[in-house]
């Protein structure tokens, strides 16, 4: 009798039970709808602190791709949100393309880019990939800062970029969010995520089973790049202008972490939720001032200390329920 | 002519950036612990002495010798009672924690000290040393000189004492330690506690040498990191001899190409050696 049963289970993949399932799926079409029917019900500072959570949400989604997923923590996201951003300004200012064509060609040179990158320090481990992750940043910002072609550090405006209306951009960061939880939930779901997992919790166990480490690690890391290029693009769609110094900013990082340990780690609604407390954070203390980043600074502290589940991690420890099931249980 | 005085000021510098990568390098030697804010406890150190002790109408190096001690202290606390509970649980929690740590120290100092630039002043900030024709600044004789003294007292320390043995025993294996009769989590913290006072060291030699900022801190971390990458995990003399090393790279990446690309140089070096030789200059044996 058993048997079958396991069988169905190991094909299935990772189920809730079906009252779980409705409300889940309640509760994602109701928020979706809640987001795409702004214009309806909020003007344009309910639309700027949307776009800030969702940019926001989407670096931290990527970075919880590797530091909770992949077991990849790096202190070196801020390297992709440059050269994403770099892409578009270059790309729209400097050869003419359409402000979206750039906006995509950023999510290719940042997967490109991440191949030597993670080549490079894929060599380091733990704690001093992190670190080395922060150098190859360093490099490029300190590069970007002598290039006159970008503006040296001074930096460049993006002149295209400002006819482009805000509800698009509006839109555009809201099905980039939902376009990478899409692309976890999926890429999780199959064969990759349950690689990915088995190297994040037994490395040299997972790789005798015939998981190519490696290769898995890279392909999350590409991913990661990817998304986070096209995060930064937009914000360079936004602003619009762009600066080594702030592009190229460890900030994003201690962002993305930020977000990822509170919001919780290894989970998929996690980051988003740290992205929302991030965002309330900035707009009540006023943007990085020295009061801010304190604050973050002893709350992730803390959070590590008393709840390094997170807040998501906890309701799905506690109540057993949770938004995104991705994780297998064998029973 | 003048890039052999580069190259001896780089050789002199070294000795600082030894120090700056001693700390880090005892950390992660005994716990394993790659600590984010050592760099901010340099810092930390340079400011107490250049904005506290110094002001108070300390002599110079009275005021030095104290800071030592008092890092000692704050290492000690900060891991008794902070990083300690970030242990056994992975690569990520103990990356937070002194990251977050990091952060708070950053910008405590920032707000209590402003971001103006600091430095040491005194004669020993201008004072030059002729050999030959080549110019050698004197403080640079100093940092090499208490560099090697820091890294031969610690070879000492940790080859020739009851408490370097305990220090290695935990750090081979702390469940046995532990047998044997040794509190892990005491000798945790001594460790940290001397790995901050080597910072302490390495403040009171960097307020002497250039100017510093709160951000400085994060600098100093990525110097400190660098050192130990190449010199190898795990070896205090190697971790001296990446310090020789980057310092020359920066000084003749600057004498080369402009001052601007001192950092660049250091940086493009350390990724060399990652990719011709990842295992670093002296790498210790053991996993």
């Amino acid at each position: 009798m058993t048997a079958p049963a396991k069988e169905d289970e190991l094909r299935g993949g990772p189920r809730g039970d079906p009252r779980g399932g409705r409300l889940r799926v309640a509760i994602i079409a109701a928020s979706v709808l809640v987001l795409v029917a702004c214009p309806a019900w909020g003007g344009s500072d309910a639309r700027a602190t949307l776009i800030l959570l969702a940019y926001h949400a989407a670096i931290a989604v990527m970075w919880n791709l590797l530091a909770g997923y992949a077991g990849l923590v790096t202190f070196g996201q801020q390297v992709f949100v440059g050269l994403g951003g770099y892409t578009l300004a270059v790309g729209c200012e400097r050869f003419g393309l359409g402000v979206w064509p750039a906006f995509a060609l950023a999510a290719v040179v940042a997967g490109v880019l991440a191949v030597p990158i993670g080549a490079l320090t894929f060599r380091l481990k733990g704690g001093y990939f992190a670190v080395g992750s922060w150098i190859v940043a360093e490099v490029f910002r300190l590069l970007f800062g002598t290039w006159g072609f970008v503006g040296n550090a001074s930096g460049m405006f993006v002149r295209p970029a400002r006819s482009v209306d805000p509800w698009v951009i509006y839109y555009v960061a809201i099905g980039l969010l939902i376009g990478l939880v899409a692309l976890m939930v999926g890429m999780l779901r199959a064969r990759p995520g349950l690689a990915l997992m088995a190297i994040r919790d037994a490395e040299d166990a997972a790789a005798s089973l015939g998981v190519h480490v490696w290769r898995t690690k890279l392909l999350a890391f590409v991913v990661a790049a990817a998304g986070t290029a096209l995060a930064a693009a937009l914000i360079t769609v936004q602003t619009p202008f762009i600066q080594p110094n702030a592009a190229f900013s460890i900030q994003w990082s201690a962002a993305a972490s930020f977000m990822v340990v509170v919001g919780g780690l290894g989970t998929i609604e996690g980051p988003i939720l740290g992205a929302a407390i991030y965002v309330v954070l900035q707009q009540q203390l006023g943007g990085n001032g020295a009061v801010h980043l304190i604050v973050l600074g002893v709350i992730s502290v803390a959070m590590m200390l008393i709840e390094p589940r997170g807040i998501a991690g906890l309701v799905r420890d506690r109540l057993g329920w949770t938004l995104f099931p991705v994780v297998r249980k064998p029973r | 002519m003048q890039l052999v005085e580069t190259l001896l000021n780089g050789f002199l510098l070294g000795g600082l950036y030894g120090v700056i990568g001693l700390g880090l390098s005892i950390n992660f030697g005994t716990m394993r612990v790659v600590h984010l804010a050592h760099g901010d406890l340099i810092v930390l150190g340079a400011y107490f002495l250049v904005t506290v002790l110094v002001p108070a109408g300390l002599p110079p190096l009275v005021a030095a010798a104290l800071v030592v001690p008092a890092l000692f202290v704050v290492g000690w606390i900060l891991q008794r009672f902070v990083i300690s509970r970030s242990l056994g649980r992975g690569v990520l929690p103990p990356l937070i924690v002194t990251f977050g740590i990091s952060t708070v120290l950053q910008n405590v100092l920032l707000l209590g000290a402003t971001a103006d630039a600091r430095t040491l002043h005194g004669p020993l900030a201008s004072a030059a040393v002729h050999v030959g024709g080549l110019t050698i600044a004197a403080v640079r004789l100093v940092d090499f000189a208490v560099g090697l003294l820091c890294l031969g007292g610690l070879l000492l320390l940790l080859g020739r004492t009851a408490l370097g043995r305990a220090l290695r025993a935990t750090s081979d294996d702390p469940d046995t330690a532990r047998l044997m009769g040794l509190d892990p989590r005491r000798i945790y913290a001594l460790a940290a506690a001397i790995a901050a006072a080597t910072g302490g060291v390495a403040g009171v030699l960097l307020a002497a040498t250039q100017t510093f900022y709160p951000a400085t801190g994060s600098e100093m971390l990525l110097v400190a990191f660098e050192v130990v990458v190449v010199g190898g995990l795990g070896s205090l003399t190697g971790t001296f001899l990446g310090g020789i090393l980057l310092a020359m790279a920066q000084l003749v990446g600057a004498r080369l190409f402009g001052p601007g690309y001192a950092l660049l140089a250091g940086h493009l070096v350390v990724l060399g050696v990652l990719v011709f030789r990842p295992q670093g200059l002296l790498p210790r044996t053991a996993p």
